[in-house]
């Protein structure tokens, strides 16, 4: 490659009381009555106040809390018009992917005045429309949604999951707090944080990687190598979840800008036919999806090592061996969140039917992250990668 | 001037293209199987810059493509930022999945669909690129179902239109 791109212009607010700083990033971005988007759950553990008791001070326009876990165009459309019927000017979003997905996705429609997003689909391709002041409170540390140009919305009339791919979509503000993550169950913080080890990999080894998103992915990793297991374990431990959630926004940024491949692109399709939750699929997937691609990424994977193992592993480890180790330090890290939280290492485990994974293949190849995969994705490989997971 | 020869040889290759899918669509099994499974009725479009060349199709259930008018709208447009972007894809000096990483196009509609396109593409590509051409910009070279010589003698005889 000798051209690249690179943009990441979301202000991040992180860190401790970082929450109470939400009225006052809104009032800079000149709003005065935002809608919130948040999901049920996040409603009924208390979350969600959290966020309303930090907007005391201004009037709120409207929460939305209906948010189901695969977000879909219809609920995007719908929210849109409430924003506007409600008379909102400005979004924020308190959740996991599919809030945050959600959020861009209305953003999009209000931004370009338009009322169904499936007029809207592309990549690159929608120009700058009406600001729409837009701040993300993620409350799991793995999509790394706060920091992406990416959508990915459901499309139940084809069962696939779409993607959108526009700089309209990136947050103005993300606020990473810890307290926003800390009663996050282990087992999901587990899932979480194996899809933002999955990002920073794949953000490390695609065909758009540069060296300003590998700055991003190894710093990621190297978050994620030192505190996973501890925040699984200790889920109150703060300094954890902050370090989690910076991983995830790094994560994030870096494969905004360089994309992520074969992994995703299996994963976004399991997601759709199989509702493999996003996480567990790229915890399933991601050892078989490097070995795959370990033919074309040996150096960017022995690279890797340093990070995923530390230098001592690293230094010890033959030239020729590190790819290989690379991915057996992947294994290792899932095989004990599988021993602490019983997050599924198998499609077996995860009540994934074999019968269904031609469909699943077909959905793959159709995924926008096939292109940049650094080896050809064809519908037998995909075969063999689902096979390879499910435990054969 | 040497960006209206480079308008020029696009032209003319989206010309060859044109013909090669036409060509592939009756006699490479992969190409017919990827176009049948096109939404009927679907229309893209090629835009090679500003100002640039463009290859207008339709999906034709007799010959896997058909072209339409430049103007006309279409569910599917890949827009390349630059006539020097598109002429570099054009004559092989990059693939469609370099020109994608490096933001050399963008794409309005349904990227499900679009993929399926681009692997026709890249079926063109490896019968009307030399081999060794073709090794060096697609990631596997798909194997061929006739010569590349069959394929350009039957779009010579391919209607263009």
């Amino acid at each position: 490659m000798n051209y690249f791109e690179f943009t990441n212009p979301t202000k991040l607010c992180s860190g401790q009381g970082a929450l109470d700083n939400l009225a006052y990033e809104l009032q800079i971005l000149g709003a005065s009555h935002p809608m919130v988007l948040s999901d049920a759950m996040l409603e009924k553990i208390g979350t969600l106040k959290g966020v309303t008791d930090a907007l005391s001070e201004m009037q709120i326009g409207r929460i939305f809390t209906d948010i189901p876990r695969d977000s879909s165009i219809e609920t995007v459309n719908r929210i849109a018009k409430e924003y506007r019927d409600f008379g909102c000017d400005a979004l924020v979003a308190l959740g996991g992917g599919s809030v945050l997905d959600t959020a861009k996705g209305v953003r999009l429609l209000i931004s370009q005045d338009v009322d169904d997003l499936l007029e809207l689909m592309g990549c690159e391709c929608v120009p700058k429309g009406k600001p729409v002041p837009f701040v993300a409170i993620p409350t799991t540390a793995g999509t790394g949604s706060e920091a992406t140009a990416v959508a990915v919305i459901k499309n139940p009339g084809l069962g696939i999951k779409m993607e959108y791919i526009s700089q309209q979509l990136v947050p103005d503000t993300a606020i990473l707090d810890p307290r926003m993550t800390e009663t996050l169950p282990p087992r999901i913080t587990a899932s979480t944080g194996m899809d933002t080890l999955c990002h920073a990999i794949e953000a490390f080894s695609c065909l758009q990687k540069n060296p300003v998103s590998d700055a991003y992915a190894i710093a990621a990793i190297g978050l994620v190598r030192d505190n996973l297991l501890r925040a699984v374990r200790f889920g109150s431990s703060r300094q954890a979840r902050w370090a989690m959630a910076n991983a995830s926004f790094l994560a994030g940024a870096a494969f905004s800008n360089s994309m992520v491949g074969v992994v995703h692109a299996i994963g976004h399709a399991l997601g759709g036919v199989c509702h493999v939750p996003h996480g567990d699929a790229m915890n399933i997937l991601l050892p078989a999806g490097m070995m795959f691609n370990c033919k074309k990424c040996r150096d960017d994977y022995g690279e890797l090592l340093l990070h995923l193992a530390g230098p001592e592993l690293y230094r010890k480890t033959p030239k020729q061996k590190r790819a290989r180790a690379a991915i057996e330090e992947v294994l290792r890290m899932r095989e004990k969140l599988h021993r602490l939280t019983g997050l599924p290492v198998t499609l077996k485990e995860a009540g994934v039917d074999p019968a269904k994974f031609p469909e699943v293949a077909k959905a793959a190849l159709n995924d926008g992250a096939v292109i940049v995969n650094p080896r050809q994705v064809t519908y037998d490989a995909v075969i063999r990668i689902l096979e390879v997971s499910y435990g054969n | 001037m040497k960006r209206e020869l480079q308008t020029q040889v696009n032209a003319l290759i989206l010309q060859v293209l044109f013909r090669g899918f036409r060509v592939l669509y009756k006699h490479d099994g992969r190409v017919r199987k990827e176009m049948d499974a096109w939404k009927d009725g679907l229309t893209l479009k090629l835009v090679c810059g500003p100002g640039g060349a463009v290859l207008a199709l339709r999906k034709s259930e007799r010959t896997g493509v058909a072209k339409l008018h430049r103007a006309q709208r279409t569910a599917i447009t890949m827009r390349f930022k630059s006539v020097e972007g598109a002429f570099r894809v054009l004559t092989g000096q990059m693939s469609i999945s370099e020109a994608y990483a490096a933001h050399f196009f963008t794409l309005e509609g349904d990227i499900y669909q679009t993929m399926s396109f681009v692997r026709c593409v890249e079926y063109a590509e490896a019968y009307l690129f030399p081999r060794f051409w073709s090794n060096r910009i697609l990631k596997e070279v798909p194997e061929k179902e006739l010569s590349a010589l069959q394929v350009y003698a039957l779009a010579l005889l391919e209607n263009g239109r």
